[in-house]
């Protein structure tokens, strides 16, 4: 072994033999996705202060307002958290299948291609080729790209569920499966129905909604509590409370999720059916958080920084949901509509619940992907007490500048710079916010370039090292 | 959960039947929308978008200026819309059928649009827009990359904006706007919902007697309220 | 077990193997021998806890779903029933008509105050407020001549017809700016039909424009 620094080979019960053949792209993939965290919040930070700040990079074409906020969303989605999440999914079914990861070389040539569609997809919406549709931002050119790359990378995936070894079926197992497969069929069908062959007027934004919703519901959700499923059970050496009723919340999450597309529709030019059946729909997935709650509670408890983070995560889920919820009735909606206030939930969402989750279990999963320890404890702790702090700061700053915004919009007399006025301190804070989640995240990609990076070219130069003569120069 | 099959086939009917539910549902009742013609105008309504206003709305979504403003009114005692001169009733799936790509939008950093060229009490002109574009305003940043400063060689250009729209050139240049900007300009000043089709004012229906009484009395409240709402 | 200390941030080992985890999972599934006869509540709570939300779901669907008809945007309403076209509402069609440029508005102004001589006011105008079929006959076929409204008098000059031989409206359009005159300022008189307008326009046929005189006659 090479002179590695002081982290200890870490003894796991479990058998390093499955990830013998698929560590390289699982590496590459988790690589991919701590950068893309990284760059997504460098734009995300841009957009926010263009919110208070106008002409923050206005003068540069690339940097305008609604481009920003395209690549810093595409960047997160597609770039962290599915690469991420699509890894973790990856190791944990090989993991519990007990067989090694099958056709790595096409996970790893999937996971290449998905990230160079996704470097030019958002090159392409940089130049102005973005579609301006919520989630789907893709240049149409790059989308076939991104869809068969997907399906490279999840033939390891379903390959690794349908020649397990050992033959029960656990929570992970069905929802990582259910990522696995509902995305291709999402993503094909909201690119023909609204890119190859778009439909008439606002049938756009039903299709747009239900995939936008379908997105959250049926892929990254999935994707998170697969992880978590696996990672807090394991970690805490305890059985899953009422871990029973743990399918009911599944097919709950699966059923009722897809039809709470017409969320953001709620009195729009499309018929009223959709968005009251969307707002049923919000409320009755509250079954699917409480029995996640009651499955997974107590996560963070006891544990290390990885289970806080997902402890962290899971509370921002349920609250998440239970916002969502609450927030879907009409007479909340009416003065929430269209404000900072539905980021605010879109943050808690995505950056507080999945992405935390995801964090947590990147945390746990890389040392047994690597075969050692994280490099630096100190950067761990500090990444998840800025990460929890940002998360609450932000989501707090931008519900507050919702409220602030929707009673301003809600009274005529108040002209559009009042209202930039009265949410510009707020505004400010969530910008703040966002430079700590963004400066969280850099410690991540450094704590991953010592521990994964820096031993991996260590070993490479050793092995083609000559020898004795350098022996002197050696690190 | 043991049976592999079983979950694929939930996977694909959890899927199928919501797809089926909102997307094919939604599709046969308004995917197929016809205008609305008007035996007293002998027109119909909404009007076809001119080409200039299509390359418009290309610009304007590849802009992506869908993440600050919508275009979507909201019925009248649902939030203020009409009050801010926004339109005089709800937007409807009706005005969107002749939009190639339909920009509802979201957040309303910035004002709607629905009914930019319509605008109560005063419509804008395109020197106004082009003005707003030029140095912004409020939370709306300048877009001085769709306008060209150029020396002034010989005539002035016809496309030259005036000084007198708030727009200020250095001595001896001119500020042209670009092919983009123009066609911007011709989409915002398209935007407009001319015609009230039955469904978007709706008479007040018939008294439903399992409906409760405050029903009826939203029903009754709602229809009335247009013609009380001062501009 | 590796030496590291308990929650160490750069490791955190696994209580259990793969094998242990799913075993363990899997034998929560199978039926548990019930060891103190007693009913768990959870099953019972969450089974109230699913009725509950199915009983919310139920009833907000039924109450504000418009009869997943695709004409009602507006979640309050209910569908007029099959067959029935929706009818726009008479008084905002009629004020849309009224303020359409080249229309009423022009003359008669926003406030319906008219402009003194010129153009009558029809805010408390006894014309608007009174018979029927001579409000409907001066839409129809205009007025000539003076004419004397509240105590004033006004000869400057000529309504034109909205009637065949001049805009043309339909019957629908006369009844609807009718009616939302009607109600409009202050007046306070019954709203106007089409099928009244096309009794007019079936009893007069083609009449020139009226004078005041002629229509004083009208009851």
């Amino acid at each position: 072994m090479t002179t590695a620094p002081a982290s200890v080979t870490p003894v796991d019960s479990d058998s390093g033999a499955v990830e013998a053949c698929g560590r390289r792209p699982l590496l590459f993939m988790t690589g991919s996705a701590i950068a893309w965290l990284v760059a997504s919040g460098v734009f995300s930070l841009i957009a926010g202060i263009q919110l208070h700040a106008p002409g923050f990079m206005a003068d540069c074409p690339i940097f305008t307002h609604g481009r920003v906020q395209a690549l810093a969303e595409t960047s997160f989605v597609y770039g962290w958290l599915a690469n991420a999440g699509l890894a973790l999914v990856l190791w944990i079914l090989a993991r519990l299948g007990g067989e090694p990861l099958r056709a790595a070389s096409w996970i790893g040539a999937g996971a290449f291609f998905w990230n160079l569609g996704v470097t030019l997809g958002l090159v392409g919406i940089a130049f102005g080729e973005g579609t301006a549709i919520p989630l789907l931002q893709f240049p149409l050119a790059v989308q076939p790209l991104l869809l068969v790359s997907y399906g490279a990378i999840a033939v390891g995936g379903v390959l690794a569920w349908t020649g397990r070894r050992r033959v029960v079926m656990y929570a992970s197992h069905w929802y990582g499966v259910a990522a696995l497969f509902l995305f291709p069929w999402l993503f094909s069908i909201a690119q023909v129905m609204l890119l190859w062959f778009p439909v008439r007027g606002t049938l756009q934004a039903v299709v747009a909604g239900w995939y936008e919703q379908g997105i959250w519901t049926l892929w990254l959700a999935p994707l998170a509590l697969a992880a978590a499923y696996y990672v807090v059970p394991k970690a805490r050496g305890a059985v899953l409370g009422s871990y029973d009723f743990a399918s009911l919340g599944f097919w709950c999450l699966l059923f009722v999720g897809a039809w709470t597309g017409g969320r953001h529709l709620i009195g729009g030019p499309v018929p009223a059916w959709i968005s009251t059946i969307a707002i049923v729909a919000a409320s009755t997935l509250l079954f699917h958080y409480a029995i996640v709650w009651i499955n997974l509670r107590g996560a963070g408890c006891a544990g290390g920084p990885a289970l806080k983070f997902i402890g962290f995560g899971l509370f921002a889920y349920v609250l998440g949901g239970l916002g969502d919820a609450l927030s879907a009735v009409r007479g909340i909606s009416e003065v929430t509509q269209f404000t900072h206030f539905d980021q605010a939930q879109h943050q808690l969402a995505f950056t507080g619940a999945i992405s935390m989750m995801l964090i947590g279990s990147v945390y746990y999963a890389l040392p047994r992907l690597t075969g050692r320890a994280w490099a630096y404890g100190g950067l761990v702790r500090a990444h998840l007490a800025l990460t929890a702090l940002g998360v609450l700061v932000l989501v707090a700053a931008l519900a507050a500048a919702g409220i602030v915004q929707g009673r301003d919009l809600m009274q005529p007399s108040v002209a559009f710079a009042k209202i930039g006025s009265d949410t510009a301190p707020w505004l400010l804070l969530a910008s703040a916010a966002q430079a700590v989640l963004l400066l969280g995240n850099v410690l991540l990609l450094v704590n991953f370039f010592k521990s994964a990076l820096c031993p991996f070219y260590a070993a490479a130069a050793a092995s083609i090292r000559r020898p004795a003569a350098l022996e002197a120069r050696a690190s | 959960m043991k049976n592999g099959a079983l979950l694929f086939l939930g996977l694909f009917a959890a899927l199928g039947v919501s797809w089926a539910g909102i997307v094919l549902g939604s599709s046969r009742q308004f995917g197929a929308l016809a205008p609305f013609y008007d035996g007293g105008s002998d027109q119909s309504f909404p009007a076809g978008m001119p080409g200039a206003a299509a390359r418009g709305q290309l610009v304007y979504r590849d802009l992506n200026c869908a993440s600050c403003h919508t275009q979507q009114v909201r019925r009248p005692g649902y939030g203020d819309d009409q009050a801010r001169g926004w339109g005089a009733r709800q937007s409807v799936a009706r005005d969107y059928i002749y939009q190639p790509f339909v920009q509802l939008g979201d957040s309303r950093i910035g004002p709607d649009l629905a009914n930019f060229s319509a605008r109560a009490p005063s419509a804008p002109d395109a020197a106004i827009i082009y003005s707003l574009l030029y140095n912004g305003r409020g939370s709306m940043p300048a877009y001085q990359f769709l306008f060209e400063t150029q020396k002034i060689s010989g005539e002035v250009s016809s496309h030259a904006l005036q000084s007198s729209a708030g727009i200020q050139a250095p001595a001896g240049y001119e500020v042209v706007p670009t092919e983009r900007a123009e066609a911007l300009v011709a989409y915002l000043l398209s935007l407009s919902s001319p015609f009230d089709y039955p469904e978007s004012v709706p008479a007040a229906p018939p008294k439903d007697e399992k409906a409760p009484a405050a029903a009826s009395g939203a029903q009754a409240a709602a229809p009335a309220k247009p013609a009380e709402t001062k501009k | 077990m590796s030496p590291s200390q308990p929650n160490d941030p750069t490791f955190q080992p696994a209580a259990m193997t793969d094998e242990e985890l799913l075993a363990s999972h899997e034998k929560l599934l199978e039926p548990q021998p019930d060891e103190r006869a007693r009913y768990p509540i959870l099953p019972l709570a969450l089974l109230f806890f699913f009725s509950g939300l199915i009983l919310f779901a139920a009833t907000y669907l039924n109450r504000y779903s418009g009869r997943y008809d695709p004409t009602v945007f507006n979640e309050n309403s209910l569908p007029l029933g099959k067959g029935k076209e929706a009818k726009v509402d008479p008084v905002a069609f009629g004020k849309r008509l009224f303020n359409q440029s080249g229309a009423c508005v022009t003359c008669h102004q926003a406030t319906g105050q008219g402009v003194p001589v010129v153009y009558p006011p029809l805010a408390g105008s006894e014309w608007v407020n009174g018979p029927d079929e001579r409000v409907i006959s001066i839409l129809l076929y205009g007025l000539q001549g003076t004419v004397h409204v509240t105590s004033k008098s006004f000869s400057a000059a000529v309504m034109p017809s909205f009637g065949p031989s001049g805009f043309n409206w339909s019957d629908d359009k006369i009844a609807d700016v009718l009616t939302y005159v009607r109600q409009e300022w202050g007046n306070k008189a019954p709203p106007v039909t089409p099928e009244q307008v096309a009794a007019v326009r079936a009893k007069d046929g083609s009449h020139p424009a009226w004078s005041e005189g002629d229509l004083l006659q009208i009851k």
